[in-house]
């Protein structure tokens, strides 16, 4: 038996020690998962989806598709010098130390931070996945978007490992062809090296029956940078843990999440930020406008270690309840254990601020509007700090679409 | 144009105009002073609409309006301007495109066909020179990250470009240093004309030397106490507000 197969064979047995969380779970209380617990092991069946003009038009990219967990060759367009591969190719055609990176990164320990059944399940059964494998000092040329196509079950586990100095983008996106119920249950697994800098779009816009459970678990090491533009727009239910460890000194992190809600949605985000060496910072800013009956979760916890002195930590949680019936449960936490950190963090929950609204009328703007474009400016602001000019507008799009608009505003917008 | 009649408002359940009588003619310039706290902005503040205040006797006409009846958009568009005495921050939204939302939306109002993007930035260019206001200021968020003078300059742009029947200045002369309150002041005073009403609540008589008002009026406790001309003004510079309370 090769090292992969017996790692994943652990994976399966703490699977089977865990099982799936359930509200008993301190992590899990406000998330009710039980629903779609038939769904995990079902297995998928063939599709005939079409996946050429799927996707956001207008981007240069590499591009790697998944449909249902499966890799779909005809509409994917890969880099033919630089090891991106699917995950099945990458482990069959690679030995010795490369293998081995890739064979730890379905290593699953029972004491990880907010390890769960999921994450267990997704090391031992994913289909394929995306092995991203950027040698030192190289940079992608171009962005690499990873569309996963979802219309049933699917379990899809990513590997980025970016080698000292090295730089990429890497987009991934989650969309539904129709609504049948899935579970799509997702991981992405990334080590940056010494100095490497990655930025990580993941855009969540699965079809409406379809639940995304999904962790993103970074290891940065010296002077490394990533960035995280986490969008959720789609789903029934949406569940993603997001742990960053800097490990090592200088390395810095920056969260930046967007949930636009609507109807029965409920998404829930656990960002764990682990500051283990000295001089790191992380930032996080986290947007929700909750709509209808929609259910928002957010938990940060930022942990500073003993010896990680010099810390620079900000998190901030802004919400905004359009509808009485909507309903966000936040806890920013903060555990520190030295003396010599500069952390900030807060949350706030509320409706339009009156005095905007008012200043707004005053000028002309009719009551409807000043609330639309408030609503619209408070959730772009997070948006502004996405690089990819292509995305942004995409997501602006799709998040603008599912909020209330009556008039043309978005030329309104300051970006 | 503009009739306040015994005039009372609450906000939260305290009294704070206790029976307000105000006149303003076309083509008339009114200073209102007092005291902080007599509820000058709380006057300027109901005329534009804001919500919180209750009102609990008296009426305000505006064109033979009942203006307490209509919503502060439907009185912007009716031509009634607040220049704010603390202008509001609004991250994200830009500063020239509220205005020409307001712009447009005053004109359909009035049934007149929307200004194109060309039309409506050469008032602007002209307007932001008006005021002598950077144009860099007009494609930032709306008044953030301004300085106190920069946002009462801004105000009087966005007088200048919606450009208001009725202007009600509050505190407009405020933070602003001698040079800026010139050009504030000469910015109010080539809008002023024979068509339209200026009412600002000011502090100083020095904003008067500027603007000169044709009636200055004492407003304490709740009420208008005392009506003259600009010597008033002059007069409440040297002996303070207490003697008007007095003789009231
Ligand atoms: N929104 C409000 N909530 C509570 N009190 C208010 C509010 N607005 C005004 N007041 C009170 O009303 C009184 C008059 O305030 P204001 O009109 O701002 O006075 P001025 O502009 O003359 O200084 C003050 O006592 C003030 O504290
Ligand atoms: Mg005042």
């Amino acid at each position: 038996m090769n090292l992969i197969e017996q790692t994943r064979q652990q994976a399966d047995a703490l699977f089977n020690q865990l099982g799936l969380p359930s509200k008993r779970d301190e992590h899990w209380k406000y998330t009710d998962v039980s629903a779609w617990a038939d769904a995990l092991q079902a297995e998928p069946t063939s599709s005939n989806i079409k996946a050429e003009n799927l996707g956001i038009a207008d981007l240069d990219v590499y591009r790697l598709v998944f449909i249902n967990g499966v890799f779909d060759g005809t509409s994917s367009n890969l880099p033919h010098d630089i090891d991106i591969l699917p995950m099945s190719e990458f482990l069959s055609t690679h030995e010795g130390q490369a293998l081995e990176a890739y064979a730890r990164l379905f290593d699953v320990q029972a004491d990880a931070p907010l390890m769960n059944g999921f994450e267990a399940y997704n090391a031992a059964h994913a289909t394929d996945g995306a092995a991203v494998c950027l040698a030192a000092n190289s940079k992608l040329d171009k962005p690499l978007y990873i569309l996963h196509i979802n219309n049933q079950n699917n379990i899809v586990r990513h590997g980025f490992i970016l080698g000292e100095h090295a730089e990429a983008e890497i987009i991934e996106h989650f969309i539904g062809t129709d609504a049948q119920r899935g579970l799509s249950n997702m991981a992405s697994h990334i080590i940056l090296q010494d100095g490497a800098q990655l930025q990580h779009y993941r855009l969540q816009q699965e079809s409406s029956k379809q639940a995304h459970i999904a962790r993103v678990d970074v290891k940065q090491h010296q002077h490394s940078t990533y960035t995280l533009h986490a969008v959720e727009l789609g789903g029934a239910l949406s569940r993603v843990d997001v742990l960053v460890n800097l490990a090592e000194q200088g390395a810095s992190c920056a969260l930046h999440g967007l949930f636009v809600l609507s109807g029965r949605q409920h998404v829930d985000h656990h960002t764990r930020v682990d500051h283990t060496a000295p001089h790191c910072t992380s930032n996080e800013t986290y947007r929700t406008v909750l709509d209808g009956r929609s259910h928002a979760v957010f938990n940060g916890k930022i942990m500073v270690h003993k010896d990680a002195i010099k810390t620079d930590s900000s998190m901030s949680n802004g919400n905004i309840l359009l509808s009485k019936h909507a309903e966000i449960d936040t806890k920013p936490e903060l555990e520190i254990y030295n003396d010599d950190v500069l952390c900030a963090h807060g949350a706030t929950v509320g409706q339009l601020d009156d005095k905007q609204l008012f200043y707004m009328r005053s000028r002309g703007i009719s009551q409807e509007a000043a609330q639309e474009l408030l609503t619209f400016a408070f959730a772009d602001e997070v948006l502004a700090a996405m690089n990819n000019d292509v995305v942004r507008r995409y997501v602006e799009q799709a998040a603008f679409a599912k909020l209330p608009h009556n008039e043309d505003i978005e030329g309104m917008l300051t970006t | 144009m503009l009739v306040v009649q015994d005039l009372h408002a609450e906000v939260d359940g305290k009294a704070i105009l206790k029976g307000i009588n105000l006149e303003v003619n076309a083509g008339e310039v009114h200073a209102i002073m007092g005291p902080n706290g007599s509820g000058k902005s709380t006057l300027a503040n109901v005329i534009a609409g804001r919500d919180g205040y209750k009102i609990t006797s008296g009426s305000v006409t505006y064109k033979n309006k009942d203006l307490l009846e209509m919503s502060p958009e439907e009185r912007a568009w009716e031509g009634v301007f607040l220049a704010f005495q603390y202008p509001v921050e609004i991250p994200g939204v830009n500063n020239t495109y509220l205005l020409k939302a307001g712009v447009n939306a005053q004109r359909k109002h009035q049934g007149l066909d929307a200004l194109d993007a060309f039309d409506f930035m050469s008032i602007v260019k002209e307007k932001a020179k008006l005021v002598e206001l950077d144009p860099s200021f007009l494609s930032r968020s709306v008044n953030e990250g301004f300085s106190g003078g920069e946002k009462k300059r801004n105000e009087i742009f966005q007088m200048a470009v919606l450009n208001p029947s009725l202007a009600l200045l509050d505190e407009t002369d405020s933070g602003l240093d001698i040079d800026a309150l010139r050009i504030v002041a000469g910015g109010v005073n080539k809008l002023r004309s024979a068509d339209n009403a200026i009412v600002m609540v000011t502090h100083y008589q020095r904003l008067l030397n500027y603007i000169e008002p044709d009636f200055v009026h004492v407003l304490a406790d709740g009420k208008i106490q005392k009506t003259g001309d600009k010597s008033l003004a002059l007069e409440l510079e040297e002996r303070g507000y207490d003697w008007v309370k007095e003789e009231a």
